[in-house]
Order: C-alpha cells, then structure tokens, then sequence
C-alpha cells in the first residue's frame, strides 16, 4: 500500500475524512483484505491504549496545591478585590464601627488607609508577585553563585542595572545568586539572598521622579526600600522586620563605602 | 471569588487531569509532572485573556508541553554546566541530576513488559501524538497546535508511532499481539 494511501486510511479511523471520502474508504476496505487488516490493527492499539493503561487523574494534593497558587495569585491580582478577606479585623469590629454615626468617616478613612498603597503604587504589588513568583519550583535564581564578581558581572548583560552585590555570609545573609526580572518597563536586577530557611530577594531599578516608596507589608512579606546612587533598592521577604533590615543595613554600608 | 477565576475554574481546571497525564508522559518523574502541571495551570491563569475561543484543553496543554520545555532546559543546564564555585563541593554532587531518579528506574526495571513501558520507549514526539490522539481523543488540528508541527507532519508521525508501537508489541509478545491483551 501507498504511504499516501495508508494516512488516508489512517485519517478515516481518525474521523478527519469528509462523508465523501469516508465513503469512498468503506467501499475499498469492503473489497482490500489487506486494509481491513490495518484497520483493525489501529483498532485493537487504541483499545489497548485506552483500556489496557492506567490512567490516573491529577493527584488530590496537587490540586489542593494548584488551588492555593491560585488563591496567592488572585490576592496578588486583585488586592483590593475582597476587602473582608483582606484585612484582618474581626466582623465584630466593623460592625460597630458602622453603628456610631461617626463610624462611616472613620471607616472611610480606615478604607483609604488601606487601600491606598495599591490605588498610587502598582509597583508594591509587582514586587510581591515577583518575589512569590521567584519561590515557585525553578524561578529562583538565574546564576547560582556565592560569588559576587560572578554574580555583578551576570547583571551586567541581563539587566538595566549594576547593583551592589556581596556575600554577608558572616553576617548570615549569603548570597545564593542572582535573577533578571521585568517590571515596571525596566529589567530589574535581583539578587538573592539566603537568611536561615528565608528567602530575601533585593530588587533594584533606575530610580525615577516618583522617589522611594516607605516601607510598608504586603499579604504578609515585609518590604523594605532605600535608595542608592541612582538606583532604588526594595528588600522583600517573610523574615522579620529586624532581620531584613539587618541586611539592608549592610547593603546601604557597603553602598556609601562603595561611593568613596 | 472574582469573575475571572471562576471562569477560569469553570473552563480550564476540568482539564487537570488531561493536563497531568500529558504531563505524566512527557516528564521523567512524577514529581516534575506536578511542578509542571503547576506552573502551567498558574500561567494559563495570568494568560487567561490570551485564550480565543473555547478549546480550553488544547490550550492548556499546548502550555504544559512548554512549561515541560522550560523545566528540560533548566535540568539540563543543571545538570551539565559545571559552575565555578561548586569546585569545593564533594565529588559528584554536581553529577546527581544526570541519573534518573530511583523511582523511574524501578518502574523500568519491574514493568517491562506492559503496554506502558512501550509506550514510554518510543521517541518522545512519536509518543506525544499518540498519547494526544488515542488518550486524550484531540483531533489533529488540535495536535498540531501543541505539538507545534503541520497537520501533515501530524499524520505521518502518528502512522510512525502506532507502527512502532504495533511492532514492539508483537515482539514483546512473541509475533501474536493478541497474546498481550
């Protein structure tokens, strides 16, 4: 049989062929003992491949897993989207707010307080997407180095920007590695620190007119920022506040020794 | 629950398991069939817009093949490119990634019989069409899309592959395909 022919076959066991053809087809295999052969060759190898096999769905853990990714990821989204799962007060608290007379402005004010970060800077959000994104399986780190003249020359192709870099190993903050990552239409360099079991990664872009946002937590990671030369840096992780500005402290050090 | 994720959990999660089964046949290990099916699932999330028209399945694993892509290269880049500073680390232990890992040699080595271990030990783009065709029942326009090759190529890979498959099942089971089932 002819190549051409045996994929015409083929595609009429598929159900690609149009009426006509597929007609055409029945009344060969009617009179071509050879096709109808294939015909059930292909039959009995997708009976095999469809019963014969096990085939197990996605485990129930890794939906649980899939699930709360989401959920991270629409917090991420959309921070303001659910104001009562959000914000930590008790039902309680909001509704006695309500009842003084006085509560409405109160409770305006509460919502604008809280609201506010996200309505004037998109750029908190992205650094938090970043920094959980960076925490997914193989997000991490670009190069891996506890090298700092590897690591600061790596940015140097990969990035807008030439941040400060060092190994703080005696400190307890080493230096992991570094990534490339793209926000606020600039490739941002980050370098990545390890503190105990805690990830912090160190953000840095060109600063512009906007200045330096203060310091501030978002769905539960601390951020810190400074500034440096030109540069802006934002420290962000799940460590304590002490313990991420202990090594803020030191990358602004080494900065100021850095412009001598 | 805002409106995008619901139609994104009513469109595209009942895919999830095709999803992991693809995932299953193209990765080495359960486990990176997770993080795979993972990171696909998060990314087709934030590129749910991207989406035209409603062949949700198609879509979502045209991004798990290339999640499974991006997660290759990284293993490889790992597992092949010695860096600098790992001169200080124990001998081999830059070296532990290019062994496949105990679980799937053990399934190697206690089923080699089955249909499954054919299936597995045919070339990887003659296994992804059959797999998409006779398992997950996508017609061909649908398997060029995630294969990312022609509808001819389509054909005349899938003829490959169920030949294949065909011959090393008659082998296995002494010329008589029969005897198998």
């Amino acid at each position: 049989m002819q190549c051409a022919e045996l994929l015409r076959l083929q595609a009429y066991f598929d159900g690609e062929l149009d009426a006509l053809s597929a007609a055409e087809i029945e009344r060969h295999t009617e009179v071509c003992a050879e096709c109808r052969a294939l015909l059930k060759d292909l039959e009995q190898t997708r009976a095999a491949l469809r019963h014969d096999l096990p085939h197990a769905g996605a485990p129930p853990a890794l939906r649980a897993r899939i699930m709360r990714s989401l959920d991270q990821e629409t917090a991420i989204q959309s921070p303001r989207g659910d104001g009562g799962r959000r914000t930590r007060w008790p039902q309680p608290f909001w509704r006695g707010v309500f009842s003084g007379v006085g509560g409405a402005a109160i409770a305006a004010g509460m919502a604008f307080f809280l609201l506010a970060p996200s309505l004037t800077n998109p750029l908190l959000d992205d650094l938090v997407s970043a920094h959980v994104r960076s925490l997914m399986p193989d997000h991490l780190i670009d190069v891996v180095s506890t090298d700092k003249h590897t690591v600061k020359p790596w940015f140097a192709g990969h990035t807008d920007v030439s941040p400060v870099v060092a190994d703080f190993d005696q400190q307890g903050y080493r230096l992991i590695g570094g990534r490339a990552d793209y926000f606020d239409r600039q490739r941002a360099a980050v370098v990545v620190y390890q503190h105990g079991s805690h990830v912090i990664n160190v953000f840095s872009w060109a600063a512009d007119q906007h200045g330096v946002p203060s310091n501030t937590t978002r769905n539960g990671y601390h951020m810190a920022f400074w500034k440096a030369g030109d540069l802006v840096y934002c420290a962000v992780s799940d460590t304590g506040w002490d313990e991420l500005l202990g090594l803020v402290r030191l990358l602004q050090e080494l900065a100021t020794r850095d412009a001598r | 629950m805002d409106d995008g994720r619901r139609r994104f959990e009513a469109q595209v999660l009942p895919h999830l398991d095709a999803a992991y089964r693809f995932a299953r046949w193209l990765s080495r290990s359960p486990s990176d069939a997770e993080d795979v099916v993972q990171e696909a699932v998060l990314r087709a999330f934030r590129g749910f817009d991207g989406l035209r028209g409603n062949d949700a399945k198609a879509w979502l694993l045209t991004i798990v093949k290339n999640c499974h892509f991006t997660a290759l290269k990284q293993q490889q880049r790992r597992a092949f490119v010695p860096l600098p500073e790992e001169h200080d680390l124990p001998d081999g232990d830059a070296m532990i990634a290019t062994t496949p890992d105990p679980e799937s040699s053990s399934i190697r080595r206690d089923e080699e019989r089955t249909l499954q271990q054919l299936l597995s030990a045919l070339p990887e783009e003659q296994r992804e069409v059959l797999v998409l065709r006779e398992i997950e029942e996508l017609d061909y326009r649908q398997i060029a899309a995630i294969a990312n090759i022609p509808i001819g190529t389509v054909m005349s890979r899938l003829a490959r592959a169920r030949a294949a498959l065909k011959a090393r099942w008659s082998e296995k089971a002494g010329g008589d395909p029969r005897a198998v089932r």
